[in-house]
């Protein structure tokens, strides 16, 4: 018998963690195309965000109770993860094609056309954002998930996709060089600016959830302050993920500005395990919390006595 | 129009879990899977005034149900007498549907892979006969018909009590009303 869980687990957190690190890289290279003057992030950048996206694909499906069914989860056009998977899928699409412009291949003929760089980034741009910030929306809508319901996850995610896709370009840059070079110096500024909103933010959104929502939504926000998530969330992700990389990030010194990246990716991550555990709160009814105490978890020895 | 539902009396509930029982039988549930649980509320109030009661919990089947939507693959589906259902065939286990229940009432089958709940026993009142739970309930607890019947015995029910429906404020509209 299988004691799998009956709500997300830690694979669809990494999803989310590489579609929306890959999303916040197609915003960053295209912002930097359309407003540089046709200046571009390094190719190990532009080609790593749709790879990104690919390997967050591949952890949705390893998700999935059906994997070989993934086909259908394009078919609804109302459901968030429909939009997110044709999203996705365009914008992995166009990202690649972007960023191959750079390789040194004569099989690349769409280098030469007129426009094409700056049609590619509109493209980019547009589908880079909803990837980033479709996870938050996917999740504020649950009604019955005190934790996530409203419109404060989805700024959380799309500011955490943001950062961690301008993290993941600072490293990049450190393998490819970006053509870009001036605008690649500035990323760590943009770095610390972002924790710092990040911090403000999520500060924010603890304290209204504790204090100013439903009884469950207090219990839940209790959960990140006080009880089991706390110090994964309190040393792992504030002070790990924030606040150490806020403060290298700002050292005018190449490899504290890595180890900021990095750890940024790292507080990344530790965000979404954080976010995706909490989904186990629910409104719950009233003595269902009690009744589901004494259901079987799979490993009670009469269980495996007659069953088997 | 039709539109089926079901009026639960809590009065009547003994807590007995029968139609807990007849539910997994008939649907042949694993160990760990249980559509329709009965959960006990109380004893609340102070002694000698103390008070307990039970609560049958199954699908809402919602007017308004946030499942389909969230459903990617439409296995999740709502039919025209507002019973929702899940089509197995089409479901792909993403789970977004069981994330966006705020009751609860649907599971992953670890077996299949796939997600199932209750159906109202389709297969049952489509050839006039009632859903187990409500056929084995021996205090008549349960009563399931045409909520749009306004000679049906849920819509008499319904009129002519105080009933409550559950999560009212999240805008589901469960067909499942409660009398206390």
């Amino acid at each position: 018998m299988s004691n799998k869980h009956q709500t997300w687990g830690w694979m669809l957190a990494v999803d989310f963690f590489f579609a929306g690190a890959g999303g916040g890289m197609l915003v960053t290279a295209a912002l930097v195309e359309l407003l540089g003057g046709g200046i571009r992030m390094s190719m190990a950048g532009n080609l790593l965000g749709p790879a990104f996206m690919c390997i967050g694909c591949g952890f949705l499906i390893l998700e999935l109770g059906k994997p070989f069914r993934v086909w259908r989860v394009f078919m609804n056009p109302k459901a968030i993860l429909s939009v997110g998977a044709w999203t996705m899928s365009v914008a992995v699409c166009s990202a690649f094609l972007y960023g191959a412009m750079a390789l040194p291949f004569p099989q690349i003929f769409w280098r030469d056309w007129a426009g094409i760089g700056k049609i590619l980034a509109v493209v980019n741009l547009i589908t880079g954002l909803v990837v980033a910030t479709y996870p938050g929306v996917l999740l504020g809508r649950q009604k019955g998930r005190p934790f996530w319901v409203g419109p404060g996850i989805m700024a959380l995610f799309m500011l955490s996709s943001l950062v961690t896709g301008i993290a993941a370009h600072y490293l990049c840059g450190l393998v490819t060089p970006a053509p870009a070079a001036a605008v690649w110096k500035a990323l760590p500024g943009v770095i610390a600016l972002l924790l710092g909103f990040q911090l403000v933010l999520w500060i924010g959104y603890i304290w209204i959830k504790q204090s100013g929502t439903t009884e469950a939504e207090s219990l839940a926000a209790k959960r990140w302050t006080s009880g089991e998530m706390s110090f994964a969330f309190k040393a792992g992700f504030l002070s790990l993920g924030t606040l150490a990389p806020l403060v290298l990030a700002l050292f005018p010194n190449p490899a504290a500005q890595a180890a900021a990246a990095a750890l940024v990716l790292l507080g990344g991550i530790i965000m979404r395990l954080l976010v995706i555990r909490s989904g186990d709160d629910r409104t719950f009814l009233p003595g269902e919390k009690r009744y589901n105490l004494r259901l079987p978890t799979g490993s009670e020895t009469f269980l495996h006595k007659n069953w088997h | 129009m039709t539109r089926y539902a079901m009026v639960i009396d809590t009065r009547r509930c003994i807590g007995c879990h029968s139609c807990t029982v007849a539910c997994k039988i008939h649907n042949e549930l694993p160990a760990e899977m249980v559509y329709n649980p009965v959960t006990t509320v109380g004893p609340v109030g102070k002694f000698p005034n103390l008070s307990l009661s039970f609560l049958p919990l199954l699908c809402m089947h919602c007017d308004n149900p946030p499942c389909v939507d969230a459903c990617p693959s439409t296995a999740s589906q709502q039919r025209e007498d507002g019973v929702v259902f899940v089509e197995d065939s089409k479901c792909v286990g993403c789970l977004s549907c069981i994330m966006a229940c705020p009751y609860g009432a649907r599971h992953h089958n670890h077996e299949s892979g796939t997600v199932a709940k209750c159906d109202f026993c389709k297969h049952r009142f489509e050839i006039g006969k009632q859903p187990h739970c409500v056929a084995t309930c021996h205090q008549k607890a349960r009563i399931f018909g045409d909520l749009d019947n306004p000679d049906s015995d849920v819509s008499k029910l319904v009129k002519g009590n105080r009933t409550v429906k559950l999560l009212s404020e999240l805008d589901t509209r469960p067909s499942v009303f409660y009398i206390y």
